[in-house]
């Protein structure tokens, strides 16, 4: 689920760039430094829209680095267990297959796969139904289930399911 | 009517006959009383050599009536031995509910009743009969004679009872023991005032005996051959019922539960009990047969079987088609009881391809049964649905540990009315779980016995597996099936399927598994084809293993076997700028793939660093670099050689105005303190002295050798050579560089004589000292060479052995004075003598510990920083040099500290390689870029550089290479060797032994063995 939310950061700042892009440079930096990361509670920071206010900084002694609490707008993405996600089937093996929406990655094991679903193994490995109507492979679009989600400092990895109703692929490479 | 589970259990005793009945019985006999009757019975039926055996194990348990009645099961044995035993037996038991008879005759005349009846050859039938008519009596019987709890107590000994008194035996004879007391009361009558005389089989070499008096035992064993009654032990009267006890093995043993066979063909296969029946204390168990169908037909067919037990036929499912193509028979008859169908092949009965087969309570194990996945799969037989695994719980959820539920687990309820019910636990009880239903509608908290719980988990859950074979993995439970869960593991991202029980909730993330055998994850191995690697991940049966290959990171995965064995060694190598790596330093990687990072070092082997980066995600954070593509972070010399050239060194040096002696003066003062200060980079100077050998100067062990272990503060301990054992001496108590003795003393005499600077030598400044006294007198000592220390800074002017050459030759290189370099002919002189020779105290230890880097850097810590990056040691600058000077451009710096600086002892250069090349030692040369080309050096130009002939043999081209591209080539256990360093510098020898950095070396020309440093040994040529 995407959330648009205020989070601050201090921001150290060396003095070389320190002068009239001062503030620039602070958001440049800030930008480089947040986007694309994860944290446990927020989830993945996918883009900063908008500066709320830049604190007044404090030089540290010593180095001369000076640090700017720094309060930000940004949109983060996190994936919550029981949330229905679109995402794109990034490898398939016997054990179930690996999926990406965004950031995030997602496997569907095997296990929740449906039952009528069965792996064949060669060039493309892929699961294919009984009747071949319909295929997951690599690159295939599948709607599916979070049901769990594990999260590390630096990323978050889901496990989800197709075996429920109105998920599964719903944009089939191979057959376009 | 014989029921099924009789015939079954008849056809087991035939069995059983098949093999050792006797051993068999015999033992049943001594473990269980209540066993005997029905072993009587087969004896009976039998009719076969009970005296032999069966006299002896009943005469065992003489006991005391009144002292025996607190065993249930002798109680209710004892029912079935009075109703079989003729009325004569009666007298002897003075107590009703007394157990087996104590006296010897008795046993005897219980006997004798039945020889006549074994005689008349009843029929089968009738023998049949009567045997259901005992058991059924029996059961009666059982109920009648239950005590109560009160009732036991009393009969519990008190101090007025006569005492029990352990008397040592002959080991094996205990029984004998016994029955020959027996025998002697017998005889003696009254005479012996012992009460009983007890052998009991779990206890070897002992027996006890009843007695009010210890001399009545005394007595009683007087003559006695198998007693040994020198000691008799009493027996504390809490403890006497211990003695008798037979522990009761509660065994709590119901249908669906899974146990072992512990003896026979199926010893070890997993069984599930069908049936019980306590009284008899037999079980029907459900077993995958082990039946060898041909070998069955041809023994139905009365073919002989060779009867070879050596061969064990596999499990597999009865197939009775099969059996019936054989010409087996098949009878299909249904039991009378439960109404089910059994095959009846051969007297085993079947069903759905399971034996049923009916065995004692002894022959299996109940405790601790855990079955494996593939047990229970393999028991899921055809058409069985889940609902048994539920069931089957039961057993597992039996070795539960204490603390198996935890307030706040989920659980669902397994068995009975609730079943399915799922909630959590509050509270847990001996027994009992209080649970908090998720059910509305319900009670707030229901009891719930804990055997009918089982965790629950859904998918989704993040679990730690906390027993069983995956135990330590982590990982989010994918799929449950009834209490098994699969699990995608989070580190492999592979399924594992794990009994709910042995899992719980956790948000932790591990690996699992991680150390087979000897081998731990992150250990530094040598494998099989002599490469080597750390372990990176821990696999089932095998290790992923990150090769010491710097160009590029792979990855072997190697078994358990191919490994051939640890590596453990502290080492230290030296990094680009010759700053010494010792592991967890912190390096950062100036070149290759991984260029930019940095991390501390874990491991270190033939100069190639495994550095782990927490931030490097592959290969579990390790990185394989070559040291000399490394650079300590923070080392003393990192700043000043980022640069890498010796310009901007000198440059750096030249500013900072340096007066050498104070440091060392500083240093002299307080050694241990302002060393530890300044070390640089998290490099101890401990470690220097560390493994060192030192000679203890002052206190109780003046005179001793020995290698330093450890520091701690200002004491050092330091293993002994001449004695087994590691002593605490005062760091001022000792001196080291004593391997190379006898520069140790020299120096002394030079410069430092009276005032015993040596001892201090370990602390590093010491050594500065020294030359600054030299300065004035021996001249040539600074000329020592200049070892590694050069190299670094200057790699062209490595050898130059002589200061003066130094100074002059180093100039040289940077092209100061050119008209100087004229003078390094003598320098040649200085190379060619063995150290030795003339002034081989010049190698001496003062100057050892100039050499190691780190100690250079304390002594420069006083001087201006700038300096320390330089090469402390390295600047040769010569005391004398004051008259160079004004030659050399780059000289004032160099010259005061020279003095102490340029000593560089062999000995430390141990771990730095130092340019101490010679000729006719093989080394690798190794253009930058290239890979490294063998050599052998055929002269070592004064410069420092050598002429390396290519080739092994050094027949090929000859090339000039700078010392810095040249390596010694380490040499391995019996090649022949030149020794490069030390007193021995030049000569040669054999290696006969490495003993960690340490080579033992027989040198050719006196033959002596010496133990050297590694380092200083190189390979020789073979001409």
């Amino acid at each position: 689920m995407f959330f648009h939310i205020v989070l601050e950061r201090n921001m150290q700042l060396h003095p070389r760039h320190f002068g009239r892009n001062l503030r620039e440079n602070l958001v440049s930096k800030l930008m480089k430094d947040v986007e694309g990361t994860c944290s446990g509670r927020h989830g993945f920071v996918v883009a900063i829209t908008g500066i709320e206010n830049i604190g007044k900084g404090l030089i540290r002694d010593g180095t001369g680095f000076v640090t700017f609490p720094v309060k930000y707008q940004c949109v983060v993405f996190r994936p919550f267990k029981g949330e229905i996600l679109e995402a794109v089937v990034t490898m398939v093996n016997k054990m179930g297959f690996f999926a990406e929406a965004g950031p995030v990655q997602i496997f569907v094991s095997n296990h929740l796969i449906p039952d009528d679903m069965e792996f064949q193994s060669g060039d493309v490995p892929n699961y294919t139904t009984s009747d071949g109507s319909v295929k997951i492979q690599k690159d295939s679009e599948v709607r599916l289930k979070i049901i769990g989600t594990r999260v590390d400092a630096t990323e978050i990895f889901c496990i989800g399911t197709i075996k429920d109703d109105f998920l599964g692929v719903i944009n089939d490479p191979s057959a376009a | 009517m014989r029921s099924k589970s009789e015939e079954m259990d008849d056809d087991d005793e035939e069995e059983e006959e098949d093999r050792s009945s006797r051993k068999r019985r015999r033992s049943d006999f001594i473990d269980d009383v209540a066993e005997e009757d029905e072993d009587e019975e087969e004896e009976e039926e039998e009719e076969e050599e009970e005296e032999a055996f069966g006299g002896a194990g009943r005469r065992r348990r003489a006991k005391r009536p009144s002292g025996s009645q607190f065993l249930d099961i002798e109680a209710e044995v004892d029912s079935d031995d009075d109703e079989e035993d003729d009325e004569a037996e009666d007298d002897f038991i003075v107590d009703n509910v007394a157990d087996i008879p104590d006296e010897d005759d008795n046993r005897r005349m219980h006997r004798r009743p039945l020889l006549p009846r074994e005689d008349e050859q009843e029929d089968v039938e009738a023998l049949e009969r009567r045997i259901q008519a005992r058991y059924a009596r029996s059961n009666h019987m059982e109920y009648d004679e239950e005590t109560t709890e009160v009732e036991q107590q009393a009969l519990l000994p008190s101090v007025r009872d006569p005492k029990l008194w352990m008397v040592k035996c002959a080991i094996g004879r205990e029984r004998e023991a016994a029955v020959c007391l027996m025998q002697k009361c017998i005889d003696r009558g009254p005479e012996m005032q012992i009460r009983s005389a007890v052998a009991l089989d779990h206890l070897k070499n002992f027996i006890y005996i009843e007695a009010d008096k210890e001399a009545h035992v005394r007595e009683a064993c007087k003559g006695l051959r198998n007693i040994y009654a020198q000691k008799i032990t009493l027996v504390p009267i809490k403890e006497m019922t211990d003695v008798l006890s037979v522990e009761s093995k509660a065994i709590d043993l119901s249908r669906d539960t899974w146990v072992r066979m512990k003896i026979g063909t199926y010893k070890g296969d997993l069984a599930k009990v069908v049936d019980v029946d306590n009284v008899r204390q037999r079980v029907t168990v459900k077993l995958i047969p082990r039946i060898d169908l041909q070998a069955l037909a041809n023994k139905l067919e009365g073919r002989e079987v060779a009867k070879k037990k050596a061969f064990v036929p596999p499990p597999r499912f009865m197939n009775i088609d099969e059996a019936r193509e054989l010409h087996i028979r098949v009878e299909r008859r249904r039991d009378p009881i439960t109404g089910e169908y059994f095959e009846n092949i051969g007297g085993m009965f079947f069903k759905d391809g399971f034996l049923y087969k009916t065995v004692s309570m002894k022959s299996i194990s109940a405790q601790n049964i855990k079955p494996t996945f593939d047990e229970l799969e393999k028991f899921r037989k055809p058409g069985e649905n889940g609902d048994g695994d539920i069931a089957s719980l039961s057993t597992l959820f039996a070795n539960r540990k204490k603390g198996h539920f935890m307030k706040g687990d989920a659980v669902i309820v397994v068995k009975g009315d609730l079943k399915n019910l799922k909630g959590w636990v509050e509270k847990v009880e001996e027994e009992n779980v209080h649970i908090r239903p998720e059910m509305k509608g319900l009670p707030k908290t229901l009891a719930v016995n804990e055997r009918e719980l089982c965790k629950y988990f859904e998918p989704g859950n993040h679990v730690k597996v906390v027993s069983g074979t995956q135990e330590g993995a982590t990982g989010m439970v994918v799929k449950v099936d009834q209490h098994v869960l699969i699990i995608l593991s989070d580190t492999t991202k592979e399924h594992i399927r794990v009994f709910a029980d042995d899992v719980v909730e956790s948000s932790e993330v591990t690996t699992g598994v991680t150390r087979i055998g000897d081998y731990e994850l992150h250990d530094l191995v040598l494998l099989d084809n002599m490469s080597f690697g750390v372990i990176i991940r821990v696999e089932t049966e095998a290790f992923q293993v990150l090769k010491g290959t710097p160009d590029r990171p792979e990855v072997d995965i190697v078994k358990l076997r191919e490994i051939k064995s640890k590596i453990d060694k502290k080492i230290s190598v030296q990094d680009r700028f010759n700053n010494t790596i010792s592991s967890k330093d912190v390096v950062r990687i100036l070149e290759g793939p991984c260029k930019g990072k940095q991390g501390p070092v874990e491991h270190i082997y033939r100069g190639i660093l495994f550095i782990y980066d927490r931030h490097h995600l592959e290969h579990a954070g390790f990185i394989c670099a070559k040291s000399q593509s490394c650079v300590v972070v923070g080392g003393s010399r990192t700043n000043g050689n980022r640069n890498g050239n010796s310009y901007s060194r000198f440059a750096g040096i030249a500013t900072p105005p340096r007066f050498p002696q104070s440091p060392k003066r500083f240093s002299r003062g307080g050694p241990p303190n302002d060393s530890g200060g300044r070390h640089r980079g998290g490099r101890g100077h401990h470690d220097g002295l560390v493994g060192s050998t030192v000679k203890v100067r002052q206190g109780p062990y003046k005179g001793y050798r020995g290698r330093v272990v450890e520091i701690k503060g200002q004491l050092v301990r330091v293993e002994l050579e001449s004695q087994m054992k590691v002593v605490t001496v005062d760091r001022n108590f000792i001196s080291d560089n004593v391997a190379i003795s006898t520069p140790h003393r020299d120096a002394s005499r030079y410069g430092m004589g009276s005032e015993t600077p040596m001892h201090p030598s370990r602390t590093p400044l010491h050594p500065y000292m020294t030359p600054m006294r030299d300065i004035g007198t021996t001249p040539i000592h600074d000329g020592m060479r200049t070892p590694m220390r050069d190299r670094a800074w200057n790699p062209y002017a490595p050898m130059s052995p002589s200061r003066d050459n130094w100074e002059e030759g180093n100039p040289a290189t940077w092209g100061a004075s050119p008209q100087y370099q004229p003078g390094s002919p003598p320098s040649r002189t200085y190379e060619a003598p063995t150290p030795g020779s003339g002034w081989a105290n010049t190698p001496g230890g003062s100057y050892s510990d100039a050499g190691t880097p780190r100690d250079s850097g304390s002594a420069y810590a006083n001087a201006p920083s700038p300096y320390l990056p330089s090469t402390p040691g390295g600047q040769p600058m010569t005391p004398n040099s004051a008259s160079y000077l004004p030659g050399t451009p780059g000289g004032q710096p160099m010259t005061p500290g020279t003095g102490g600086l340029d000593m560089m002892s062999p000995v430390i250069g141990g771990d730095t390689e130092g340019p101490w090349y010679m000729p006719d030692i093989l080394v690798n040369y190794r253009r930058s870029g290239d890979d490294p080309i063998m050599g052998v050096i055929r002269e070592v130009l004064p410069d420092g550089s050598c002429r390396i002939g290519l080739g092994s043999s050094g027949n090929g081209e000859t090339v000039t290479a700078p010392s810095s591209e040249v390596e010694v080539i380490v040499p391995r256990k019996s090649d022949k060797i030149k020794i490069m360093g030390g007193a021995l510098r030049g000569a040669t020898g054999k290696l006969i032994g490495v003993d960690g950095t340490d080579g033992i070396v027989k040198v050719d020309d006196t033959l002596d063995v010496k133990i050297l440093d590694l380092v200083i040994l190189a390979k020789l040529a073979q001409p």
